[in-house]
């Protein structure tokens, strides 16, 4: 456990040092305050997009323009950058030693290569799980400190759906909860293709070609892509969305999130394996 | 027998002549909701709107004559264009606005209506047609069916029990017709869901706001303030 401990701390602190780890925080950052600002600018202009359908026939009464709508957008926006943003840093941390060859220092200290594998990921999710912190509080607390707090229109594919003030607090808890496991999907699969190439660039693209492909599949109505569509990661990736519906779809979020833990068991069981087996050749 | 055969005569032609003049219709019915300057009261929403996915919820109603009415409650909610609430005692109260006539007697929830077509005279009126289901025992407006310019049609059902002395209603029932509410898959980001079926969301579909009232506080003299201070 010791070892574990101090391998931990070590990849901690080698994901700190790399300035590429800060571009995540400042793209998030950037984007939440560029499209808060815009909303503060145009926000009625743009929303009249939605509610002009039926402008002719009802008067939509209540603050629509709040923070919670706000951080509805930004999320519906980032959840699909953000993972490439994890790939950055996650593709690399052991393609990226192995191909300076600081691989071998690393293999010589006490800890086993899976417990190494297990450190590196560990390190992953928590700069995973910090850029979800920084994205709650500039998408959520900061939004609604700019904008209020007031029931949400949720905007879907079937129409809108109103979640009230004081019901919305707990389903935002699980949204982000349910992202961290979607972008923790992402942060294993780059811990899988660090595992498995030599140079820290191909398994960056590599992950951002699987995410673009997917997203392109999951937008198209295809009667073969529909086939395919449920053994997607990416599909279950935006199942966060499903927490503002109603009535809630439990077992379709709850069985989205299982399949996106077994994506991660999967992937990290995989990188041990592997990496256990792994001809240090570099 | 010939004077049983006057008396049916005249009870016949007196109670035709009762029921078959809507001015004396709306004149009773005016002559009730002028006894009400103001009125609070407490409403329960429920929504049934094509497209629109919401919870039922409550607030405080405020209304003074003629015209001005205002439901105050902390969230959203959806009302419709041409607000009967509003519109309905206005169109009743100037008389001089429209000529009446009565199409016909028809039951509505165990009540025989006469139903007051109302033309507005001069042509800037929004209102087309305005249909009216009134009660011939008891003046009250069981029913509308008001048809504007550009906001089609809208019906409505009242129902009434403690308050039909004012004629205020305890339930109203508001039936618009609206296309269902679409939204693009790229403009929701909904990539697991199907896109809708054009022809589905192009039908018109009737839409439901149901307003449930009670508490009614009567001629209170609220401040004007009401209609314009910002919710909580």
């Amino acid at each position: 456990m010791k070892e574990f401990t101090a391998v931990l701390r070590n990849e901690m602190l080698k994901t700190i040092r790399r300035p590429r780890t800060f571009i995540g925080f400042g793209v998030i950052t950037f984007i939440c305050l560029m499209l808060q600002g815009a909303f503060y600018q145009d926000g009625k202009e743009i929303l009249s997009t939605v509610t002009g359908q039926f402008e002719n026939v009802f008067t939509i009464q209540g603050h629509i323009l709040n923070g919670n709508l706000i951080c509805y957008i930004l999320l519906q926006t980032l959840i699909v950058q953000m993972p490439l943003l994890v790939a950055f840093v996650t593709g690399d941390l052991i393609s990226g030693e192995t191909a300076s060859g600081t691989i071998r220092f690393l293999l010589t200290t006490p800890a086993s290569r899976g417990k190494i594998v297990v450190a590196k990921w560990l390190s992953g999710l928590i700069y995973t799980f910090l850029l979800l912190v920084v994205l709650g509080i500039f998408a959520l607390i900061i939004s609604r400190a700019i904008f209020g707090v007031g029931d949400l229109m949720a905007m879907n594919s079937e129409g809108l759906t109103i979640i009230r003030a004081d019901d919305i607090n707990w389903r935002w808890g699980c949204a982000f909860l349910i992202a961290f496991l979607s972008l923790g999907v992402v942060a294993s699969l780059g811990t899988m293709l660090s595992c498995m190439m030599d140079n820290s660039i191909t398994p960056i693209v590599t992950i951002m070609a699987v995410i673009i492909i997917f997203t392109i599949i999951g937008l198209f109505d295809m009667p073969t892509f529909e086939m395919i569509k449920p053994f997607l990661f990416t599909t279950h990736m935006i199942s966060w969305r499903s927490l503002f519906e109603e009535p809630l779809p439990a077992k379709t979020i709850l069985s989205s999130c299982v399949i996106l833990f077994f994506h991660i068991v999967a992937f990290l069981s995989i990188s041990i394996y592997y990496f256990k087996r792994k001809d240090i050749t570099t | 027998m010939k004077n049983i055969f006057l008396i049916l005569l005249s009870f016949i032609s007196f109670h035709a002549c009762a029921i078959d003049d809507p001015k004396t219709l709306i004149r009773e019915l005016n002559k009730k909701f002028n006894m009400v300057s103001d009125y609070t009261a407490h409403v329960d929403m429920k929504f049934d709107i094509p497209g629109v996915k919401m919870n039922r919820m409550s607030g405080k109603v405020f209304f003074k004559q003629p015209d001005r009415f205002r439901i105050r409650t902390k969230g959203i909610f959806f009302l419709p264009k041409q607000n009967p609430m509003q519109n309905m005692s206005a169109m009743l109260l100037d008389t001089n606005s429209y000529t009446s006539i009565i199409s016909g007697y028809e039951t509505v929830g165990g009540h025989n209506c006469a139903i007051v077509n109302i033309i507005p005279l001069k042509n800037i009126s929004e209102l087309i047609l305005g249909k009216f289901w009134i009660d011939v025992k008891n003046p009250l407006v069981m029913k509308t069916q008001i048809t504007t310019k550009n906001n089609g049609t809208i019906e409505t059902e009242n129902i009434f029990t403690s308050t039909s002395h004012y004629t205020l209603p305890d339930e109203i029932v508001i039936k618009i017709e609206t296309k269902k509410i679409k939204m693009s898959k790229l403009m929701s980001a909904d990539l697991n869901k199907k896109a809708q079926d054009k022809s589905k969301t192009d039908a018109l579909e009737t839409g439901t706001i149901r307003l449930i009232f009670s508490n009614y506080k009567i001629n209170t003299k609220f401040s004007d303030n009401e209609f314009t201070a910002a919710d909580n």
